[in-house]
């Protein structure tokens, strides 16, 4: 039952990307609209996935690469409809749904088995410090599939007048993602001076965190202090996007240390 | 000197300090730190020479790290005394300044009438001024960036010295035994489990910490995310092991218990005993060959001891024993008992202020962040006209005003 709604929503969100890129392509208004609905029905069965997982595993399905990533395109998932009904962004749709798939494609690839969580992420803080992740991760991922539209935008038509729209949701995006990631990092530095007796260790994977941080304040500081806005800024999301694949699915594969859950307890936590 | 001043506050100084402090932080999470100094050989046999020059093998501590870090909050700390003025600046100023501002966005009456409507529902407080209405809303808006470098400067100031102030001192102790801390506290480990009461692995010591002046914590259970406080002092369930206990016992009838390490060598007379080698978690049996088992989740479901009997000095075989196998060499008789887990705690001696001015940091710091992306002030003129955004903080209110003009031309056009 797990499988099969986790499949039929990737399959749902798969053939919701082709159908909004064929509509944006051709210009079929009713195609991309179609998509939409097919992408809401994904999410919904996404969201049933989570809910069920979470419940025969009797915690919040956060606790590995699969289930983080899962609740990352969840994310992912969640700010594209919120984006969608309350500013009406469709130009952000077919590269939103692209990272989406990307994600949940990830996902699928993980081993998706339902273990006990281990002790050390047996905390009040492991819902806000890994869900607070997996929302900024999916805030920088759609700030990235915003810059995507920005520059094919402007090189079709650098007057099209949603430039201005797509640069300020660059900003915004970016802006909801640097809190959350500073609520990620924060919250993780209280929970490891409970669990490790240190707020901050140097961990591959905090360092990571912190490098995706500076990455986006210094954006925010060229977008607010020095109001550069345009290409070039377009540009840095894109480009940041790798940087915070990295910090989640990089460090995790290349980079052991204390977040490496997937090693023996003993080895490494103990 | 000025010039120095201006750039050290500038926020080009402080760009290309997070720039550099990001690229070496790449360095540090990709080359292995704080290692022995032979790992960095092994592993980097040309360049080792260079790794230890330039301190790669603990940038986080090097001179240039810190060096960077030092200049950072000063550039923070003056970012924050710019900032400052605009902790108690009222609006009343900008607003009566404002109802001076000529329309810049054109549009038509009934548009405006949607804007002002607009304006009202977001709740902006409207001041009118002859033929001019000045909407605003979060003046404390202004304070955010203030608060964001603030909050950055102290989480970085105090989390320096949560990190690096304490006192840390990693001990093991074998249940109903204690720790000894060098003031005289003491630490008594009464029992240790590796699994709670569902069979779950959940490492739990039961502790008490008696400080020199009696006063003591009581029994308290201490696991991972689970720590015990009292005094300056925290203890962690930091790691844990597993030991053989062996049971000796004499002609007449005296017992000791010990519990044994590799190569101890347990006897009455330094000649006849058991040189104790190791115990393992479990064995496999095929074809009548037994095979031990090194490594498990940490339980030891069927413990086998390895030692040898030594008779006159003499090693002889290599003998295998369960728990509750008994053997007699010399005078003695050596029991096996079940072997025994035992905690590694952590124990942390550091002044609580710090964490509690760190936390406060904290707080400053996420409010801050929040204040700036999401209260940005808004100070919006409305005349007959048109309207007027004033700054270039408020673009969430710009574009939304943006949004009704352009709806409403698109409505007539319908």
């Amino acid at each position: 039952m797990l499988d099969f709604l986790f499949f039929t929503g990737l399959a749902l969100y798969f053939a919701a990307m082709v159908l909004t890129l064929v509509g944006m392509v051709f210009k079929k208004e009713k195609i991309s609209s179609l998509g939409w609905y097919v992408f809401l029905a994904g999410a919904a069965l996404e969201t049933a996935y989570l809910v069920y997982r979470g419940i025969v595993a009797g915690r919040l399905p956060l606790s590995n690469q699969f289930e983080f990533a899962a609740s990352f395109s969840w994310g992912i998932a969640v700010i594209l409809i919120f984006l969608h009904y309350r500013f009406h962004l469709e130009w952000i749709e077919s590269a939103g749904m692209m990272m989406n798939f990307l994600i949940i494609s990830y996902a699928a690839l993980q081993p998706r088995e339902v273990t006990d969580l281990m002790p050390a992420l047996r905390s009040a803080w492991f819902g806000f410090h890994i869900g607070s992740a997996a929302f900024s991760y999916a805030s920088f991922m759609l700030a990235g599939a915003a810059g995507i539209r920005y520059l094919i935008a402007v090189k079709k038509d650098p007057e099209d007048e949603r430039l201005e729209q797509m640069d300020y949701f660059i900003y915004r995006l970016i802006a909801l993602g640097l809190l959350l990631l500073t609520v990620t990092i924060l919250t993780g530095a209280i929970w490891a001076e409970e669990a490790w007796s240190s707020f901050w260790t140097w961990d591959p994977k905090e360092v990571w965190a912190l490098i995706t941080w500076i990455l986006y304040a210094i954006y925010l500081h060229l977008r607010l202090g020095r109001k550069k806005t345009g290409t070039a800024m377009a540009w840095y999301a894109v480009i940041a996007v790798p940087v915070v694949l990295f910090t989640f699915i990089g460090v995790n594969t290349l980079l052991p240390g204390l977040h490496s859950y997937g090693a023996l307890v003993r080895d490494i936590l103990l | 000197m000025e010039k120095v001043w201006k750039y050290l506050k500038s926020m080009k100084f402080g760009l290309i300090l997070l720039g550099l402090i990001c690229a070496v932080s790449v360095i540090g999470s990709l080359i292995p730190q704080n290692a022995e100094p032979m790992t960095y050989v092994r592993a980097y046999p040309n360049h080792y020479g260079l790794i230890f020059s330039l301190q790669l093998d603990h940038v986080f501590t090097s001179w240039y790290f810190i060096l960077l870090t030092v200049l950072l909050c000063l550039n923070l700390a003056m970012c924050s005394l710019v900032r400052f003025h605009g902790i108690s600046h009222d609006d009343t100023e900008e607003i009566e300044r404002a109802t001076g501002v000529p329309s810049v966005e054109k549009t038509d009456p009934d548009t405006l009438d949607q804007i002002r409507e607009y304006l009202r529902r977001k709740h902006c407080k409207e001041t009118v001024k002859g033929n001019v209405s000045v909407y605003s809303k979060n003046s404390f808006g202004r304070n955010g960036t203030f608060l964001t470098h603030l909050g950055i400067l102290l989480t970085v100031v105090f989390w320096s010295l949560a990190m690096y102030l304490p006192r840390i001192i990693d001990r093991t102790c074998m249940p109903g035994e204690s720790i000894i801390l060098d003031d005289g506290t003491k630490i008594a480990v009464s029992d240790f489990a590796i699994t709670d009461a569902a069979g779950r692995l959940d490492y739990k010591s039961v502790i008490n910490i008696i400080l020199p002046d009696g006063r003591e914590s009581g029994e308290r259970e201490v696991s991972v995310n689970h720590p015990v406080s009292m005094g300056q002092y925290k203890v962690f369930q930091q790691t844990y092991g597993t030991r053989g206990a062996i049971l000796v016992r004499d002609k007449e009838g005296h017992e000791d218990r010990f519990y044994v390490d590799t190569n101890d060598f347990l006897s009455k007379d330094g000649v006849n005993g058991v040189l104790y080698d190791n115990v393992y978690p479990d064995f496999t049996e095929e074809n009548g060959e037994m095979s031990l088992v090194t490594s498990t989740s940490g339980r030891y479901e069927n413990p086998v001891y390895v030692y040898i009997e030594v008779e006159e000095g003499k090693q002889k075989d290599v003998m295998l024993a369960f728990p509750g196998d008994k053997t007699e060499i010399g005078d003695l008789e050596f029991e096996f008992l079940k072997p025994v887990e035992y905690p590694g705690l952590r124990i942390k001696q550091s002044p609580k202020f710090i964490n509690i001015l760190l936390l406060l940091s904290f707080l400053v710091m996420t409010a801050g962040l929040y204040i700036t992306f999401f209260m940005a002030p808004v100070i919006v003129t409305v005349d007959e006209e048109g309207y007027t955004v004033l700054g270039s903080k408020p673009e969430g209110m710009r574009y939304e005003l943006k949004q009704i003009v352009r709806s409403r031309k698109e409505n007539i056009h319908a």
